[in-house]
């Protein structure tokens, strides 16, 4: 199977820190890859120029074979990346259903919004997918007034019905109950089955439910290593990174 | 919900009721002087400058300081065009408005030529806040300029041209402005029943751009605009070109504004530069945040509040409006986040919140 | 004790006509310099008699008391008569007794007219009597040139009373030799209107002239290097300018940086400081009236700093706390707060009052003849670059300045590590207000002090801002010494309007490159 997205000597520098030196980086078509790593390690950096945030230095991304770095945000969503902000960012005084509504996936130019008319299909992947994410009896609700974790889905539901190939999704997980987070879990191993993503988290539990395909861990911009996640559990320069020399031997011993 | 619905329908009639039905046959008994209703017919023209306002601000988060300036816009249009279709009834007898008899002007400026006629003028009018929205829009927002920075950008813009339509050069008279003017149409400016026509046809054209706002923002469009403000990123990472969309309010409101501006001009009988003044611009910000921002209804309401406050302050407490007027502006951004249309509810909730917190 | 008048004031004084005919016709006979401040008091009808001795009065002795003047004598010699206290002697007009002439008497003094303004009191009246001779003088006006020209101390009225000089013999000689010389000491003397001279001179002689084309060199010089001069003077005033702007835009930079607000109030600061300065000097003046108000300006400079601060203070406690990182709201709300104060100062203080330039700051410093720098302006400019040393040292050297750029980058997290952040802010917008109001108190050096002045300046300011990248301290230097640039640069080419519409233009423009300024916060935070 051929590689969704390609990535190569991708550099950034934030006022002379090297925020991500990144080699070589690629993941298949409807993998699920989880990245892993510290504060700091450039992680977020990672997603945000991959959607088209963050401007790179220098280096190369491909996305399904076509370079993707320089574009602006929309032109790299419209090639089928998707991607779900750390904060959650929804249309806070919009309900729900508008929230997903406006993300189907459709022409989104003016004239097609001005006469835009609601019809079946579009209706009925809104609330396959609101089913899925679970917040089906929360159509009618302002999505500012969700609780965090319904925030999380529906974000993730909003990537989703924009019908992304490849979803960077940034710490779903992060302020969940461990309830929402097994049922995350369950969402994300669900959704890749027809999408390819990407998934940043601190949360090992997490990380050991999801984490079916492989791991990246990395460390201070640059990739420390790749593998299975019990792999990386156990690599010595992993604990390091997390815990310190010292730390990494008392593991050991 | 159908009682909601009725309530709804009920407000609508009220206005229509009063300022339609109630005000005209108050006028047609004697019992309110032509003035008056003259005088809320500028403040019709007021709320659809209000509208423009607040579709940009309200709904698209777009705070723009220069709504006068294109309020004056079409103010200034008309005004040429009445000039010209008065032509030789000035002091001077001349073709060309007296103003450039003074400045020592003799022949027409070529900008003036498009007004003689009214339906060029019409079109003029409206176009050229449209070219003029559209080319300084497509700038300020392909940089992606926005919020505090936007803010700035076009106030400066509204001081430039203030500056501008101030100069004498310019030919579009100066400080003293545009005034004098006799007919419109045909029309005798100063009988009542041109007034009284220009009343209603204000208070409709305020109806129908009201009701097409409306069916702007309950539109697939309306709901991109309000998610735009809500959080423009993920607007832009959901495909939709944010700058296209927010370039398409911002003609679009500068039009509205242009219309009123025309609608007011024959009414007030003049037009200066004070008018476009950056002060002006931020006085229809306040009507449209003291009515209720992201709420039609809220902005019409504000800046008949606030107008008729106006009226009612200048001539009882000559010199206080000032006082007033920045009283409000404080009060209304400190306190009532929905406006006035929301007021109901914020005390409800206060109400609610308070017997909660004594349980 | 009465003087006994000498003869000339006696002839003057007397009721005989024939006697005061006499004396007028010696005086215009004898055409002495001296006597030319009386003449010049008799044509204006302001010659008084008192102690015996004639006299004119002189400028009013203080802006609140103008029905009381100078006192100066006039013949024999000049000079400003003084009080028993050794101090400057005031009178009402009542009090002289005037010494009236007939107009066909004062028409006996006609010929000499054009002479006694050589010797006036005041500078300009001087200035344009000399540049009257370098139009119409003859040779036999040399005497009484030379004469007044040996009375002026002034280095600017010298040089061209020297200039008034040569180019009347200039215009007299013929032979080549001594053309060449004079043109030469007209050139070295460094004159305003060489270059005019020479050019007129031209003008008169055929191009064949063995001097012609030295002239035209000579000329054509000097035109360069007036038009250098203007330029340098023109880059000057765009420093000034910017300098105004970059001290407003200190505060603003800081106080949004650190709360998220846009203060349209702090234009009004600046109103503050400068009525502050007005006030101060008022209550100078009612003390002693004749104070040069040296002492007044630089008092009021640290007062205005404490006013506007305290104003600055009180509106973020009363309304702005409320409004951290609500930029569209802040602006709102300070809009109505700005309305407010520039109303009260209408009430309080009427349309238009003005503060007197202090002594020590009139005049300008004459770098070379012709380039003279105002000192008003040299302060501010030295002002603005002690604020913005200040401001840098406080902000990057201080602990409290620490604390500031600690809670501006992140309020939460320094809050967390014991940071009192209403302490900050509060003491952040008394100093941005402050700043703001010293900024107010040096425009009174060059401008009127109304109501609505902050006004002016502010938009300007927001400029500065938004092209320098929001609070950024170098940046608000750059982009306020660029804008104050491009503005001066601008103005002679165009008229100021078209200035600033060109110069909201190129804002715009640069903007399109650089949407966060020029020296936007970089990294992942910035975003929002």
């Amino acid at each position: 199977m051929s590689s969704i997205l390609e990535v190569s000597q991708l550099k950034v520098a934030f006022g002379g820190v090297q925020a991500l030196d990144l080699e070589s980086f690629s993941i298949q078509k409807n993998e699920l890859r989880v990245i892993i790593g510290p504060n700091g390690a450039g992680k977020s950096t990672f997603m945000d120029i991959l959607c088209g945030k963050t401007q790179a230095d220098s280096g190369e991304a491909l996305f399904r074979g076509e370079s993707i770095l320089g574009l602006k945000e929309v032109d790299i969503a419209e090639m089928g990346i998707g991607r779900k902000f750390q904060k959650p960012s929804v249309f806070t005084s919009l309900t729900v259903y508008d929230n997903m509504l406006l993300a189907c996936r459709m022409p989104k130019g003016i004239w097609h919004s001005l006469f835009f008319k609601i019809n079946s299909e579009i209706e009925d992947k809104i609330h396959e997918v609101a089913k899925k994410v679970g917040l089906e009896s929360e159509m009618t609700h302002l999505a500012g007034s969700l609780s965090h974790g319904q925030k999380q889905w529906l974000e993730i539901a909003i990537v989703v019905l924009q019908d992304a190939k490849l979803m960077l999704i940034d710490e779903p997980a992060a302020g969940m109950s461990d309830k929402e987070t097994y049922r995350t879990g369950e969402l994300i191993l669900n959704l890749m089955q027809h999408h390819s993503i990407i998934v940043i988290e601190h949360d090992m539990h997490f990380v050991e439910q999801i984490a079916v395909d492989k791991v990246s861990v990395l460390v201070r911009g640059k990739l420390l290593t790749e593998g299975s996640f019990n792999d990386v559990r156990n690599d010595k320069g992993v604990i390091e990174s997390y815990l310190g020399t010292g730390a990494a031997l008392q593991l050991t011993e | 919900m159908q009682i909601k619905a009725v309530f709804k329908n009920y407000e609508y009639l009220l206005f229509l009721g009063v300022f339609l039905i109630l005000l005209p046959i108050g006028y047609a008994l004697d019992l309110v002087s032509v003035n008056t209703v003259s005088l809320w017919g500028r403040y019709f023209c007021f709320a659809i400058a209000a509208i423009s306002v607040d579709i940009l601000w309200g709904y698209t988060g777009v705070l723009c300081m220069c709504q006068a300036f294109f309020f004056c816009l079409g103010g200034y249009g008309i005004a040429m065009h009445m000039l010209l279709a008065d032509k030789g009834t000035g002091v001077y007898g001349a073709v060309i408005p007296d103003f450039m008899v003074w400045n020592q002007v003799d022949t027409l400026p070529l900008f003036w030529e498009p007004f003689y006629s009214f339906p060029l003028a019409l079109l003029t009018t409206l176009l050229v806040p449209l070219i003029f929205a559209m080319l300084f829009g497509y700038f300020i927002f392909r940089s992606r300029l926005k919020g505090v920075y936007f803010a700035i950008i076009t106030q400066a813009l509204a001081l430039a041209m203030w500056l501008l339509f101030l100069r004498n050069e310019t030919l579009l008279g100066g400080t003293n402005g545009l005034t004098d003017f006799k007919t419109l149409l045909g029309f005798d400016l100063t009988t009542s029943t041109t007034k009284l026509s220009l009343y209603l046809l204000s208070c409709m054209v305020l109806v129908l751009v009201y009701w097409g706002t409306k069916k702007l923002v309950n539109s697939k469009f309306g709901k991109v605009l309000v998610a735009i403000r809500d959080s423009e990123s993920r607007v832009r990472y959901a495909t939709y070109r944010v700058q296209n969309y927010k370039l398409a309010v911002f003609v679009l409101a500068a039009v509205i504004a242009a219309i009123g501006g025309m609608l007011y001009v024959p009414q007030t009988g003049i037009i200066t530069p004070g008018r476009m003044e950056v002060k002006s611009s931020i006085e229809m910000i306040v009507w449209v945040a003291l009515g209720g921002r992201g709420n039609l209804k809220g902005a019409v309401l504000g800046t008949l509040f606030v107008n008729f406050l106006y009226s009612i302050f200048t001539s009882l407490l000559p010199g206080s409006w000032l006082y007033v007027l920045g009283i409000l502006f404080v009060v209304t951004v400190l306190y009532l986040d929905h406006g006035l249309i929301g007021l109901p509810a914020q005390i409800k909730s206060i109400i609610s919140n308070k017997r909660t917190s004594k349980l | 004790m009465l003087a006994q008048p000498d003869e000339m004031t006696s002839q003057l004084i007397s009721k005989d006509q024939a006697l005061r005919t006499q004396a007028l016709e010696k005086l215009v006979r004898e055409k002495k310099i001296e006597h030319f401040p009386l003449i010049s008091a008799i044509n204006q009808k302001r010659l008084y008699l008192y102690d015996q001795q004639l006299v004119t009065i002189g400028e009013p002795i203080a802006a609140d008391r103008s029905d009381e003047y100078q006192v100066l004598k006039v013949y024999p010699d000049t000079k400003i008569l003084r009080n028993n206290q050794g101090g400057v002697m005031a009178k009402k007009r009542a009090e002289l007794t005037e010494v009236r002439f007939s107009r066909p008497a004062r028409l006996i003094l006609l010929p000499v007219l054009p002479y006694v303004n050589l010797v006036s009191p005041k500078l300009e009246t001087r200035k344009l009597a000399f540049v009257q001779f370098q139009q119409n003088g003859n040779p036999e006006d040399l005497k009484i040139l030379s004469d007044a020209r040996d009375l002026e101390n002034d280095n600017y009225m010298s040089r061209l009373a020297t200039e008034t000089i040569l180019s009347i013999q200039l215009k007299s000689s013929k032979i080549t030799e001594k053309v060449h010389s004079l043109v030469d000491q007209l050139v070295s003397n460094q004159g305003d209107n060489t270059a005019y001279i020479l050019e007129q001179y031209l003008e008169q002689i055929p191009k064949s002239h063995p001097s012609y084309s030295y002239i035209l060199t000579q000329k054509e010089d000097l035109e360069d290097r007036a038009s250098r001069i203007a330029l340098i003077q023109n880059a000057f005033s765009g420093v000034s300018l910017g300098s105004i702007l970059i001290m407003i835009a200190l505060g603003l930079s800081i106080i949004y940086g650190l709360a998220g607000v846009i203060n349209m109030a702090h234009g009004e600061f600046m109103m503050i400081g400068a009525y502050t300065t007005f006030c101060v000097q008022e209550i100078f003046n009612s003390i002693s009236p004749n104070s040069s108000g040296n002492l007044s300006f630089f008092l009021s400079l640290p007062l205005a700093f404490v006013v506007a601060g305290a104003f600055g203070l009180l509106i973020e406690r009363l309304v702005l706390r409320k409004l951290y990182n609500r930029p569209l709201e802040s602006l709102l709300a300070t809009w109505g707060i700005s309305l407010i104060l520039i109303q009260l100062a209408r009430s309080i203080f009427g349309d238009l009052t003005s503060v007197s330039t202090p002594f020590v700051l009139s005049g300008g410093w004459e770098v070379i003849p012709q380039l003279v720098l105002p000192y008003n302006r040299l302060f501010i400019i030295v002002m603005t670059i002690v604020l913005v040393a200040l401001v840098y040292f406080f902000l990057y050297k201080s602990n409290n300045g620490l604390r500031i750029r600690a809670v501006t980058q992140n309020r939460d997290m320094s809050a967390c590590l014991g940071i009192s952040t209403a302490k900050i802010d509060a003491m952040t917008f008394f100093i941005g207000s402050g700043i703001a109001g010293m900024a107010g108190c040096c425009i009174t050096l060059i401008g009127n002090v109304v109501p609505d002045m902050g006004q002016t300046y502010v938009v300007d300011s927001f400029l500065v801002v938004v092209s320098g990248g929001v609070g950024n301290l170098f940046g608000s230097v750059i982009a306020g010494l660029g804008i104050g640039q491009l503005t001066k640069a601008l103005e002679p080419i165009f008229h100021a309007v078209y200035g600033k519409v060109i110069i909201l233009i190129v804002i715009m423009i640069f903007l399109q490159f650089k949407p966060k300024g020029l020296f936007p916060a970089k990294g992942r935070i910035s975003e929002d």
